[in-house]
């Protein structure tokens, strides 16, 4: 009977080691290390979802309506702000929604997950507000733009102009291809008001001539930021000295046919 | 297109468009917490000199017998951890002027290496956890702060802390062995899983907390081992 299985009844008779489980004495201090924990993942949590969500407000197609403006000095034209008042609204309904996380000592905590938001926030109403002003929004200008309890870091701020650099060399070189010309001014003002390049140029020179120090995170991103918005400037100078030279072979009112259903109907969408 | 052309050239008027009052106002903002930077690096540095000569004194445990930690290393250790303290309250004071989250990160690491040679002192006196509270008593400062921003000790910096600890023990095992004091793997052995199975209570996600916490498993195996060596050739001492 070399090949006979063994007998259940046999299993069941092999003895169980059952080692008691010494429970630990720290288990209660962690448990309200976890209590403590859970908490502040979940602030955190909230914060970073929020501020995703401000960062692709900020980015949706429409906010790029305002590359359609006309002419700076003006309010946002109806056809473009129907699009763009929303945005901000739900921008400012997101921020405002984690307030009560950032309050007191949290105020700073969670600062490296909210940055990246309000930055992109301060870039999007400061252009705005350039093109109604032809004018840079200072920094208490912008802290008022944010809900009450959402504190405007200066790092923030310069951060966020970095930024609207690129978003004016965008609206530039749009509008020269578009217009053939600098947009103009038409505040009551105008006499006083320069061009869009020089106002670019005169951000670069004030950028340069800022020593960023020590301080995380302005220090860390200065350089690369400053570097970018050089090289924006450069972009515009370039197109403004191509349109000028070029330009003079291009027959006077000649526009760009972007409409594929015929000239008609392009200059109907022009207009407002 | 002349009116392009001297577009471009026209000078500002009476209101900037690019306001230099911007710039001057960012540049003296930059430099004020710049000032600050420095202030409290100068105090954290001290901090960071006094914590290499803890440590220093507390290597020793790996060559000292067991018999001799009480003079060799305990007491100058504790010498050297009041003058630590000294050196925390002056911190304290400095930092608690400024928003606490804004700047920890300076002596978020100096803090914890304090604070693990507290608990390393205090297990190789009397094999006990010193608990959040009792640091904070023992460095006259604030624990686990919420509703005031203060100068504390932070949870993270607690829990950070034990992490190194239970390295330093997992060290201190194979070497006690060497110095011929047999009984004091096992000692570290509960200690470190007793630790160890507090951590598992966390629900952690993906920060450094998490990453120091899976490194911890690797001290448990390696005092297990040690533990598992030392009775496969019956060198435990037997309970008198």
């Amino acid at each position: 009977m070399a090949g006979m299985k063994r007998k259940p009844e046999d299993m069941a008779n092999e003895p169980a080691a059952t080692p008691e489980e010494t429970k630990s004495p720290f288990l209660h201090i962690f448990e309200t290390f976890r209590a403590e924990l859970d908490a502040h993942h979940d602030r955190r949590e909230n914060i970073t979802k929020a501020s995703r969500d401000v960062t692709a407000q900020s980015k949706l197609p429409g906010s790029h309506d305002e590359y359609r403006v006309r002419e700076l000095g003006k309010p946002i034209h109806p056809s473009i702000s129907k699009t763009t008042t929303p945005m901000y609204t739900t921008i400012r309904n997101l921020l405002q929604s984690v307030v009560p996380d950032l309050q007191s000592i949290n105020t700073y905590r969670y600062r490296d997950r909210i940055t990246g938001g309000i930055q992109e926030y301060i870039e999007a109403v400061s252009f705005q507000h350039y093109l109604e002003t032809q004018r840079i929004m200072s920094f208490h200008e912008a802290a008022a733009q944010l809900p009450e309890g959402i504190m405007l870091t200066y790092e923030d701020y310069a951060l966020g102009l970095f930024d609207m650099t690129g978003e004016l060399m965008r609206f530039a070189i749009t509008y020269m291809a578009t217009n053939g010309k600098l947009p103009t001014y038409s505040g009551d003002d105008k006499s006083s008001k320069s061009s869009i390049l020089t106002d670019m140029q005169d951000l670069r020179a004030a950028f340069e001539g800022v020593n960023p120090g020590k301080v995380y995170p302005l220090a860390k991103e200065f350089e690369s930021k400053l570097k970018t918005t050089r090289q924006s400037v450069e972009k515009v100078e370039n197109g403004v000295y191509q349109m000028i030279v070029r330009g003079k072979e291009r027959p006077k009112g000649w526009r760009p046919d972007t409409d594929t259903r015929g000239g008609g109907e392009s200059e109907a969408v022009e207009s407002y | 297109m002349a009116g392009d052309t001297a577009m471009t050239n026209e000078a500002a008027g009476p209101s900037p468009n690019v306001d230099p009052a911007i710039f001057s106002s960012l540049q003296a903002k930059i430099d004020q917490e710049t000032g600050i930077k420095d202030e409290l690096r100068a105090i954290v540095d001290t901090l960071s000199k006094q914590g290499r000569v803890t440590q220093s004194i507390l290597s020793r445990v790996h060559n000292t017998p067991t018999a001799e930690l009480e003079t060799a290393v305990l007491v100058p250790c504790a010498d050297s951890l009041a003058a630590q303290a000294a050196t925390v309250k002056t911190l304290a004071d400095a930092a608690s002027k400024y928003p606490f989250y804004k700047w920890n990160n300076i002596w978020q690491r100096d803090m914890q290496n304090v604070v693990s040679s507290l608990q390393l002192h205090d297990w190789l006196k009397g094999g006990n956890l010193i608990t959040l509270e009792e640091v904070g008593q023992r460095l006259n400062v604030p624990v686990n702060v919420k509703d005031e921003d203060t100068f504390h000790i932070t949870i993270e910096d607690y829990l950070l802390a034990l992490t190194y600890t239970i390295e330093e023990l997992s060290r201190l095992a194979p070497n006690a062995v060497t110095l011929g004091d047999y009984a004091r793997p096992l000692q570290i052995s509960r200690f470190i899983k007793d630790v160890h199975a507090g951590f598992q209570l966390l629900n952690l996600k993906n920060d450094i907390l998490r990453r120091r916490n899976d490194a911890l498993k690797y001290n448990v195996k390696k005092v297990e081992d040690v533990v598992y060596d030392l009775s496969l050739r019956g060198l435990i001492p037997k309970k008198e």
